[in-house]
């Protein structure tokens, strides 16, 4: 194993970011504070609340002995657990960087014809897996016990528990690291046996894959359900002892408690786990690193119709071709379609926050919910389908611009795609929210309106930014707007929303009032149904003033057109 | 300068443009005019600024002053009016690697106002020509670099342009396939059709090109034919090789190759 050459894969991977962040690669000079920031912050955070907690302790147990003892227990037992909860964070972290990186094949090739062995890659694989939030997390927590320990008296514990939160997240990261080559390889094969049903596989499977891992990534990090977590990993640990990944923690458990001979029979166990789980990951990289993408044959000889039902909704040929595209795009390209998902987990969200809960809703809350299900899933769709429309194209986009289309072909076609996919988000989360909270017509039908409008206005919004702020930068991953035109879309389109949502403001006011003062009633004299028409004409004002702005900045995106 | 003088009209015109990437010049008062129905080579070093002039011609890159008419239209006046009219290819091809092969040329052929018939029969008579039948159902993911760069050809092809730009359009293919475009660049001249390449490939430069202009730290150092730039160099014997390497000073390769090998 050479070291050096794990220590430069792992730059390699490091200094990747510097083309999301758009530094002038002629001019780059690395400052190394500037680069390992995140774990100097994760190091002065945890130094400081080591620091803080360890005062507390002193100041309340001065005097208290019993007290202390107790204290002295509780911290014990989640130095204990540390090692079991950091894998188990530290699995969906790494996880989420893979998923990150899964739409770019350029970043995760492996540069097969440079002399370095399989093992030296997959190490410098799992360690910059852990680069960024994971690595710097387990900065945090380390300095934090460590430097508390030394308050409490219980130093050794610390130290101990510190070599097994980096053993942990090595481990997490190793995991990940083989899920990720079995996944590959699995579903590679699953592409080529389903023939022509294989984009639609790829499409299900992945909705399926990422639902599943943000239940799980919400359920681990939301309030009640991440306490509970860990309250469950610190009682559950010794009872499953067979499963490999808690032996580190069996291992501090054992020591600490006095069994001199189960600490190291369990030491030596996770040892040889490790290496193991690191062994069969080179092996896996060795066999199917070099993953060859399937031929997927989807079609054969479908020559589109002119423009077909698109024409009959008034697009011309050359818009058409473009949404037909589109299409393509958002149900074939896994970065993309994550634009899915997040309809979906903010239904999922309040659902989950609201299991196990054997008390009734009171109704102002079960409105917000209602309201909230119904409204915020399609803008959120129109919002990010707004950001990404334009940058999605990537380095493809040379395409559109070489390619006979105006400002007009451009915005129509990408509008529509938003409005469309918004409103049928819209017409699904509804129908959902309506039965869920047995909501009454009237309240169903302005819901749905206010839906559609905060749908055309944001999707006009966010399509301009999209396209004045379009990064068409596809390594190391798409990102497809620039950050700072990103936030700006997020206010802009915050500020726009609460225009549209406006006129409501007195039903808001009412339902508050109501719970002081029952009788009162401010909202008697209006007429919900006007309150929306109203509300749609602020909605159409916005609608229109950006769609302009979008084709201002078409105009200036095909004039410059510098590729 | 020497250059060549033909009847007919002018297929492109660029007169004094100048092209500035920061402090780096890219392209310096360049003028250049090429006949309809010529084949015309560009060469020059890398980063010659050949690529950003043949960028100019679709209005991809915007010149900082000059003027650039292509096919009779002011580029920078009239952008998609020139793209409806010119067949592009760029150095690297960047394809819509989601959709398959016949996918892409199907939205080509719309993007450019085909009619179905029309389309139908020439994506199917390129696919065949260029030996990508049975593959033409595939993700363009799945595809060799040689097959993207034919679809990217076929692209070019297919809405029958008056104007060929392309860059390095001979990279990664295949020998048969290489021919066969070659051919049917010379075929296409005979109809009138004008094609301007960029390559690094000089002995296809030699052999297809009626005229090559040598590009040189953004200037056009040399322009005419095979005959008028031997004399031009004083090497009357030579190849566009050795040509090129004493035009652009950069013939001195076998001290080069010495200190190398030492």
């Amino acid at each position: 194993m050479n070291w050096k050459r794990v220590l430069s894969l792992m730059r390699v991977d490091r200094k990747s970011g510097r083309l999301i962040r758009g530094q002038k690669l002629t001019r780059y000079r690395e400052n190394l504070f500037f680069a390992y920031w995140p774990y100097w912050l994760g190091s002065i955070i945890g130094l400081v609340v080591g620091l803080i907690t360890g005062l507390a302790y002193n100041s309340a147990f001065a005097s208290d002995l019993l007290g202390a003892q107790e204290f002295q227990q509780v911290a014990l037992s989640l130095f204990f657990s540390l090692p079991t909860l950091v894998l188990i964070y530290n699995l969906v972290f790494t996880m989420l960087q893979q998923i990150q990186k899964s739409g770019v094949k350029v970043s995760s090739q492996v540069q097969y014809w440079l002399p370095m062995t399989w093992q030296e890659h997959t190490l410098a694989s799992v360690l910059a897996s852990l680069l960024g939030f994971p690595l710097a997390s387990v900065f945090f927590l380390t300095f934090s016990i460590v430097i508390f320990s030394f308050f409490s008296g219980l130093v050794i514990p610390a130290l101990a528990s510190s070599l097994a939160v980096f053993a942990a997240a090595f481990m997490a990261s190793t995991t990940t690291e083989i899920l990720r080559i079995l996944q590959v390889r699995f579903i590679g094969a699953v592409y080529k046996s389903t023939g022509r049903a294989a984009v639609w596989v790829r499409f299900i499977g992945s909705l399926l894959f990422f639902i599943v891992f943000y239940i799980f990534y919400f359920y681990i990090v939301s309030g009640s359900g991440a306490l509970s977590f860990i309250q469950t990993i610190a009682s559950a640990q010794n009872s499953a002892w067979f499963i490999p990944f808690v032996w580190l923690g069996l291992t501090l458990y054992s020591l600490a408690g006095g069994l001199l001979l189960q600490g190291i029979i369990f030491l030596a166990l996770s040892l040889v786990f490790i290496g193991a789980l690191f062994m069969l990951a080179t092996s896996l990289n060795k066999s199917f690193g070099l993953y060859e993408p399937p031929a997927i044959t989807v079609s054969r000889g479908i020559y589109a119709p002119k423009t077909g039902f698109l024409g009959r909704l008034g697009f011309s040929l050359k818009e058409a071709a473009i949404i037909r595209k589109d299409l393509r795009a958002f149900t074939r390209r896994r970065e993309l379609m994550t634009v899915f998902i997040v309809p979906i987990v903010l239904i999922l969200v309040p659902i989950m926050q609201s299991l196990g809960q054997t008390e009734a809703m009171p109704s102002s809350i079960s409105f917000f919910f209602a309201a909230m299900t119904f409204l915020f899933p399609a803008s959120v769709m129109a919002m990010s389908l707004g950001t990404f429309m334009m940058g999605e194209e990537g380095q493809a986009v040379w395409r559109i611009y070489s390619s006979p289309l105006s400002e007009r072909n451009l915005v129509r076609s990408k509008y529509f795609f938003i409005v469309l996919f918004a409103l049928i988000i819209l017409v699904v989360t509804g129908i959902f929210g309506a039965l869920m909270y047995h909501l009454s017509f009237r309240a169903t039908s302005i819901a749905f309106f206010e839906g559609a409008f905060l749908v055309f206005a944001l999707g006009a919004v966010s399509l301009s930014n999209g396209i004045k702020g379009a990064d068409f930068t596809e390594t190391p991953r798409p990102r497809m707007i620039r950050q700072s035109t990103s936030l700006l879309n997020l206010l802009e389109c915050f500020l726009g929303g609460l225009a549209i949502l406006a006129p409501f403001v007195p039903y808001l006011i009412s339902s508050i009032i109501s719970g002081f003062v029952p009788n009162l009633s401010i909202t008697s004299f209006l007429d919900p149904y006007i309150v929306a028409v109203i509300s749609g004409i602020i909605a159409s004002a916005l609608t229109v003033v950006f769609y302009r702005v979008s084709m201002g900045n078409a105009k200036k995106l095909l004039e410059k057109a510098e590729i | 300068m020497i250059s060549l003088s033909k009847d007919g009209s002018a297929a492109v015109e660029l007169k004094g443009v100048v092209k500035h990437y920061n402090e780096i010049i890219a392209v310096n008062q360049l003028d250049l005019t090429i006949q309809a129905g010529e084949i015309f080579g560009l060469l020059g070093p890398n980063g010659s600024g050949k690529s950003t002039t043949l960028k100019m011609l679709l209005g991809l890159v915007t010149p900082d002053s000059g003027t650039v008419n292509v096919l009779g239209v002011n580029v920078q006046k009239d952008p998609v009016s020139v793209k409806q009219q010119v067949g592009y290819v760029p150095e690297s091809p960047r394809l819509y690697e989601f959709l398959t092969g016949i996918e892409y040329l199907d939205f080509i052929g719309d993007i450019y106002g085909m009619q179905t018939d029309e389309k139908k029969n020439r994506i199917t008579e390129y696919l065949k020509a260029l030996q990508l039948e049975g593959r033409e159902g595939d993700m363009i993911t799945s595809y060799s670099d040689g097959m993207k760069q034919k679809i990217a050809l076929i692209s070019a092809f297919l809405h029958r342009p008056k104007l060929f730009v392309l860059d390095e359009p001979l990279n990664a293919l295949d020998p048969r396939s290489a021919r066969i475009v070659k051919d049917f660049l010379q075929e296409l001249k005979t109809q009138g059709v004008t094609t301007i390449m960029s390559t690094h490939v000089l002995e296809i430069a030699q052999a297809v090109c009626d005229r090559i202009g040598i590009m040189y730290q953004g200037k056009l150092l040399a322009l005419g034919n095979m005959k008028e730039l031997r004399e031009m160099s004083k090497l009357p014997d030579s190849g566009l090789e050795e040509i090129f390497l004493k035009l652009t000073g950069t013939g001195d390769t076998r001290a080069i190759v010495e200190e190398l090998s030492k």
